[in-house]
């Protein structure tokens, strides 16, 4: 068959045409595949990865993280409240169905009754259609971050989803764990159908017929994604040609990869900050910002990132990476002994204290060699760290009862923007708003509160701008939280793939794009 | 023998009820498998509210008791990854599994046998030394460092066989295996080789020294006076009693590899109970690693029994019913 | 030999048998020389490490290595069967030569059914078809005398009683018309009635069908009762070879002598065994003053009116298949409505085939099993009533018992020192450690071990030593009462002799009363005074040893008797007759 192909391809060729591309058959190993066929059931990366398979969103994100056009051709802000976005026509979803903008409707309605996306959505009223090819999106306060949300909302096929399946339960419901309709049927409009799924362990994928995108580069055909977990077993079968695409590569064997002649690997900054937190409420000690920033000034983060992370990572110095819109790039790395030490002395604490630290076992990548060189670089200035690592599983329960003096947390903002770290990381905590849910250092400042209150309602991008990375200047100043790095992201592909153009920060890759040479 | 099976019955019960009283136990030390569910920026009370609305909230005691009413109808609770049955799961899986422990198995039978009788008849040559010097080397050799050696050796310098998976299956009389295709074939047999590493040396070190014993006994000395031939002698008597105690003690070690499966399950990716109960435990998936205790804790029970069954078939001295 | 042209079947020269080790070459057998004439048995006796079973072992070339003849060769009908190649040698096995070893239950195959066991012996050595082979078997099993050959053939050798059994095994040793047989202790491991049968069946076959037969055995009875030649071997050397007749009743060679006057007599019952240190020679037993001694001055040694020990419709039974409903359960009546008594200062034995219930009883004398129904009562305390260890513990300590194998019964990490003192410890019978270490040396002596023998542990000494050991450490609570449960019968004769002459003395010195348990009719014989004959848990008769002997009034004690090995021809010369 692929002989075939290539022969005609060959003749064709010959004879002067100009083929855009074949048709590709390739195999994607990723750590995990996503845990149901409901998008809305959890919001996860593995669950973004597969949306934008079979799904398309109003917009998307571009490499740089500017917004691109999908089933939204155009869209214009009406007024504070409201934006219009004009969708294209002609797009079918996979069961035949046209698209319109009762699907947005229908899709943004469901979003805000799924437990994970309802607090990304509480904002949302009710879209308004306008006709088949025009909806406005409606947000009950002046909402920033409108076009963020809409790379959320991936259109699913309301006609397909309404109505009661075999079990006499409704078809639209997205229940957590619940064997549902939506949860093993699927009708989007993006580039891939599902042939086949054995949970947890394939899925074959077959490119949809009738995809509205035809300037769509992309010629894969027929797309399996396997999940394997092991690092190392995950870049043998990308080097023994079982896999022709892989992600992530375990800093270990970014080697190995760069030096088989027929793979490639890519590397790209992410976006997932990790820090240490603070705990001002369980150690007074820490309520001092001298003593804060002193043991800011002893971690040496760089030196994290290069020798434990293997450089696949960039060293932090706020929450914000390069391309957001609060990260300030005059903020510098602090490491500098000296002045920790001097800090120290300053605030009298010059025999140092004792303080206790967590920090999870198997969550971010090296999170246990991480926690323990931080505690032997703060035994340099004196403080004596009492470490603890464990399984994710039972990091977290600690983790919520703050059970400790120092908290490893990594942190990837959903809506992409700035905003979102201080919310949840280093805003006052606030059971009824919900703000500063996992800000464990009990750090609270009402200046960075309203700051970032009022850039939530500020639509003006300049004005915002300027707000949020006020906020993380002061964070900065005051040493919040110690910064170490982002995650760095990494692919490994059969250099036959052309990944470069495909892949993101946001770690989604837009697979329907990808143009895989013969 | 019905006496027998009736008393192994009201063992395996009693076993199984303190297996699902332990298993029940360790999951609430698993950790909150809201955690894994939810994205991260639900809100605590929600998290709370489904909790609740889950029954994770309950007193151990209810909770216990909810599980064994639900357990004896055969209902272990839902996954919480695959949104079915966890039972129905894990038998999905179980089929690799024991594929994998079948091939470990054949391999581990048609390796130690003939070594394990060969280093007993020629105690002498070079080759026994070498066989009892590696198997006492393997011994010590963790099944993981095995697996990616082979691995490395076997994929991705030679290229021969696939790295993970499992590979296409066929059905052949209602069994759905790998073992009846080339690509399920070739996929099975880097971790049943890695699988059987583990108990390969140690059954060539008991069929050896087995057959040691056996052609030191009186009867081989009498097989040998009654003029039969060395063949019939070693191959006939002392192998057959060389076996026989093989099969006890193989008998329960086959039972322990479908635990020992993880490992290798976890290196290849191989989509069996393992592989399975690893991701549960990552994932939190209480119902599923509670299922998996005492699924795996019945295997254990049944192999007993069957070993115990087909010992006294083989072995015309044992009287089940004078045992039971 | 080698003038006369006459061949014998076989033919034994020279022959020496090498054990090389890395401590150098042991030595099994030396210069040997004998021969076995067609339908010729001819005994070779000894005793342990004599070499006898080396014998028959090097003559099929089945000698357990690291064994070599060294030099000599055998011949049979005068072909050298020495140094031929394994598949020679294989022609010769089975075919040629048949062998019968000691025990039935090891040498059959447990896996297999009798016919095949049989059928692949003629299989292996003959051209015959599985028919012609199976129907020789069911003949031979016929000519062995097991009923019912064709459905006995079909099971396996459990289901055979170990009598049956060794029937078995001669069935398949003759069953490919071997011109020789070697029989290596075919009846140690059987009961009296059973062993005197199976001589007899060998004895018949090879007369009838004039096969040879070398039959080794340590057992004096044995020889006497049907072979036709003898060799007497020791540590390796033929000393005294001749007609059986000839060997028994006038024994040249002293070591003959004392092995024949070591063997417990079953005619006339003797005072001591004369002449038996040839062997093992003990320490000259130190005379005490037993009067004055510690040992002889037990605080309670009151004289009791009436017997000292009744044992009175004594039930015990043990359960053998287990059941959930009663009715389906099986028990095996070990003592059935047992009663009798034994007053100071005697000696009673309890005699009886394996199984028959005398250890049963010995073991629930000593409160080892508690009866089901019955009384046990001790200087008038019943025994069984006793509830706790508390109270059993003065009794105790007057009653000790010595077992049959005395290494199972001892530490093997504590000095034998140690061992013996541990009762008298433990009981706290003497006022300080110098006391008991006093003890301790004088019952070592006093066994014969010697007082140098404290020091070592119990794998340092002998069978025999051992069971020294176990007299001195039952004597250490200065007990009246002595259960010895078949003490020599894992011994050598000579050195049974040796150990009843001890227990014989120390029971006149300390006025011992003594429960002696043995299958051996002829020991009983020596050792009691009065006797008590069991069997399938019930005592069939109960009286005067001499009385039992030379009159028995049950039907069972008359054929157990009737069976003993006779020694019509040994000489009465020299020996002291006990009076009855």
């Amino acid at each position: 068959m692929k002989y075939g192909l290539t022969k005609i391809a060959g003749a064709l060729l010959a004879a002067g045409f100009a083929l855009n591309a074949q048709a590709a058959d390739i195999t994607i190993a990723y750590a995990s595949d996503p845990i149901s066929m409901d998008i809305h059931e959890q919001l996860s990366g593995g669950m973004m990865q597969f949306s934008h398979m079979s799904f398309d969103p109003l917009v998307r994100w571009t490499q740089d993280l500017q917004f691109e056009s999908r089933l939204a051709e155009k869209w214009e802000r009406i007024d504070p409240l409201t934006m219009r976005f004009h969708l294209r026509k002609g797009v079918k979803f996979h069961s035949g169905n046209d698209f319109t903008a009762k699907d947005i409707a229908w899709t943004l309605d469901r979003l805000k009754s799924s437990t994970d996306y309802k607090g990304l959505f509480e904002v949302f009223g009710s879209a308004k259609i306008v006709d088949d090819y025009t909806i406005d999106l409606v947000t009950t306060k002046p909402y920033p971050l409108l076009l963020p949300m809409a790379t959320y909302i991936f259109a699913m096929d309301s006609e397909f989803y309404t109505g009661v399946d075999e079990n006499n339960k409704d078809k639209a419901a997205v229940i957590k764990f619940g064997n549902t309709f939506a949860s093993g049927h699927l009708s989007g409009t993006g580039p891939f159908v599902v042939k086949s799924r054995e949970q947890g362990i394939k899925w074959e994928f077959e490119r949809f017929d009738g995809y509205w995108d035809k300037q769509s580069p992309g010629n894969v055909d027929k797309l399996t994604l396997v999940a394997i977990k092991e690092d190392a077993t995950r870049v043998a079968a990308l080097l023994s040609g079982d896999v022709d695409m892989i992600s992530p590569v375990a800093p270990n064997d970014h080697q190995r990869v760069k030096d088989a002649k027929n793979l490639e690997l890519v590397t790209l900054p992410g976006t997932r900050i990790i820090t240490f937190q603070m705990n001002q409420k369980s150690n007074p000690a820490l309520q001092d910002v001298r003593v804060r920033q002193a043991i800011v000034h002893a971690i040496n983060n760089k030196g994290i990132a290069k020798k434990i992370m293997k450089d696949f990572a960039t060293v932090a110095s706020q929450q914000s990476p390069a391309g957001y819109l609060g990260h300030v790039p005059e903020l510098e790395v602090r490491y500098d002994l000296k002045r920790a030490k001097a800090l120290m002395k300053e605030a009298g604490y010059e025999k140092g204290f004792k303080l206790s630290m967590i920090a999870p076992s198997d969550r971010y990548i090296n999170d246990a060699k991480i926690a323990q060189a931080a505690a032997s670089m703060l035994a340099k200035i004196g403080i004596k760290v009492d470490l603890k690592t464990m399984p994710k599983a039972q990091y977290w329960p600690e983790f919520d009862k703050c059970a400790a003096d120092m908290l490893m947390i990594g942190w990837h903002a959903d809506t992409e923007d700035s905003a979102n770290f201080t919310e949840f990381l280093t805003m006052t905590r606030d059971e009824k708003t919900g703000m500063g849910q996992y800000n464990c250092g009990y750090y609270s400042n009402p200046a960075v509160d309203k700051l970032v209150n009022d850039a939530n309602v500020e639509t003006d991008t300049e004005k915002r701008a300027a707000m949020l990375k006020q906020v993380e200047t002061t964070l900065y100043n005051e040493a919040a939280f110690v910064p170490l790095h982002w995650q760095n992201l990494s692919w490994g592909a059969n250099k036959k793939l052309d990944m470069k153009p495909v892949i993101n920060v946001m770690e989604f890759p837009y697979l329907g794009d990808l143009v895989v040479a013969e | 023998m019905f006496t027998f099976l009736l008393k192994r019955l009201v063992q395996a019960t009693i076993v199984m009820l303190v297996i699902s009283l332990v298993a029940f136990a360790v999951k609430d030390n698993l950790g909150d498998p809201l955690r894994e569910l939810t994205g991260q920026s639900v809100s605590e009370a929600e998290r709370q509210a489904m909790r609740t609305e889950m029954g994770l909230n309950d007193p151990f005691v209810v909770q216990y008791k909810r599980f064994l009413i639900n357990a004896v109808q055969g209902d272990f609770g839902t996954s919480y990854t695959f949104n079915r049955p966890a039972l129905e799961v894990i038998l999905d899986r179980l089929v690799a599994t024991l594929e994998l422990v079948f091939a470990a198995t054949l391999i581990i039978i048609c390796f130690s046998i003939p070594l394990g009788i060969y280093c007993a008849i020629n105690p002498k040559k070079w080759f026994s030394k070498l066989i009892m010097a590696v198997s006492s080397i393997g011994i010590s050799i963790p099944v993981f460092l095995t697996a990616i050696l082979l691995m490395y050796v076997f994929s991705i310098e030679l290229g021969w066989l696939p790295a993970y998976g499992r590979g296409d299956t066929a059905n052949w009389l209602g069994w759905e295996s790998g073992f009846f295709t080339l690509d399920g074939l070739s996929h099975l047999i880097l971790p049943a080789f890695a699988l059987a590493s583990i108990m390969l040396p140690l059954f060539i070190r008991l069929v050896r020294s087995e057959m040691i014993e056996q052609l030191s006994s009186e009867y081989v000395k009498f097989a040998y006076a009654k003029g039969l031939p060395q063949r019939r002698v070693w191959y006939v008597h002392a192998l057959k009693n060389t076996l026989l105690p093989l099969l006890t003690v193989g008998g329960v070690q086959i039972g322990t590899m479908v635990a020992y499966t993880i490992l290798t399950e976890k290196v290849f990716q191989w989509p069996g109970t393992g592989f399975l109960f690893l991701d549960s435990i990552q994932r939190t998936d209480t119902p599923v690693i509670t299922a998996y205790v005492i699924v795996v804790g019945l295997i254990f029970v049944i192999t007993n029994t069957i070993v115990d069954l087909l010992y006294g078939l083989i072995n015309p001295t044992v009287n089940l019913t004078a045992k039971g | 030999m080698s003038q006369s042209k006459h061949m014998s079947l076989l033919e034994v020269q020279h022959l020496q048998i090498e054990y090389p080790s890395r401590h150098g070459v042991m030595v099994a057998v030396k210069d040997l020389s004998l021969s076995v004439e067609a339908g010729e048995i001819v005994g070779i006796v000894g005793e342990s490490g004599a070499g006898k079973s080396t014998i028959g072992n090097a003559v099929i070339d089945l000698l357990s290595p690291p064994g070599v003849i060294a030099n000599g060769e055998v011949l049979l009908n005068g072909e050298k069967i020495s140094g031929l190649t394994r598949e020679q040698m294989r022609t010769v096995r089975g075919s040629k030569i048949g062998f019968i070893f000691q025990d039935p239950m090891t040498s059959l195959n447990t896996l297999f059914t009798i016919e095949q066991q049989m059928v692949e012996t003629v299989l292996a050595n003959e051209k015959v078809t599985y028919e012609e082979a199976y129907q020789r078997s069911i003949d031979m099993l016929n000519a062995v005398g097991i009923p019912k050959p064709e459905l006995r053939i079909k099971q396996y050798p459990h289901q055979f009683s170990g009598g049956m059994r060794q029937r078995v095994v001669i069935a398949i040793a003759l069953i490919c018309n071997p011109q020789l047989i070697i029989a290596d202790e075919p009846t140690t491991a059987l009961d009296v009635s059973i062993q005197d049968q199976i001589l007899q069946l060998i004895k018949t076959l090879c007369k009838e069908r004039q096969v040879g037969c070398m039959l080794v055995t340590h057992d004096m009875g044995v020889v006497s009762s049907v072979t036709d030649k003898v060799a007497v071997m020791y540590r390796g050397e033929l000393v005294e070879m001749g007609t059986t007749s000839q060997v028994l009743g006038a024994p040249e060679h002293e070591y003959t002598k004392s092995l024949i006057s070591a063997v417990p007599r079953s005619d006339i019952k003797l005072v001591r065994f004369p002449m038996v240190n040839y062997i093992e020679a003990a320490e000259e037993l130190h005379q005490l003053d037993i009067a004055n001694h510690w040992l002889g001055q037990s605080q309670d040694q009151k004289a009791y009116q009436g017997p000292l020990l009744k044992v009175e419709n004594v039930n015990l039974r043990f359960t053998t298949k287990d059941s959930i409903f009663a009715s389906r359960r099986e028990y095996v009546q070990a003592s059935n409505n047992v009663s009798f008594e034994i007053v100071e200062g005697e000696t009673f034995g309890l005699v009886g085939e394996s199984g028959s219930g005398k250890s049963t009883i010995a073991r629930a004398i000593a409160g080892l099993y508690a009866p089901q129904s019955g009384k046990i009562t001790f200087e008038g305390i019943d025994l069984t009533a006793l509830k706790n260890e508390q109270a059993r513990r003065p009794i105790r300590r007057q009653m000790q018992m010595v077992f049959q194998n005395p290494y199972t019964s001892m530490n093997p990490r504590m000095k034998v020192a140690d061992i013996i003192a541990e009762p008298i410890r433990f009981h706290k019978l003497a006022e300080n450690n110098q006391q008991v270490d006093q003890i301790v040396a004088d019952l070592l002596d006093h066994v014969g071990l010697g007082r140098k023998a404290g020091i070592k542990y119990p794998h340092e000494f002998s069978g025999g030593q051992r069971q020294r050991i176990s007299i001195a450490r039952a004597l250490a609570t200065r007990p009246r009462f002595l259960i010895c449960d078949e003490p020599t019968s894992a011994l050598d004769v000579s050195v049974q002799a040796q150990i009843l002459n001890l227990l014989k003395d120390l029971q006149d010195e300390l006025n011992l009363t003594m429960l002696f348990i043995s299958h051996d009719l002829p020991v009983i014989r020596q050792m009691c005074d009065r006797v008590g004959v069991m069997r399938h848990g019930s005592l069939v008769e109960v009286g005067e040893s001499e009385q039992i002997f030379t009159s028995p009034q049950d039907e069972y004690s008359k054929s157990l008797i009737s069976l003993m090995p006779s020694f019509e021809n040994l000489s009465k010369a020299h020996l002291q007759i006990a009076s009855s």
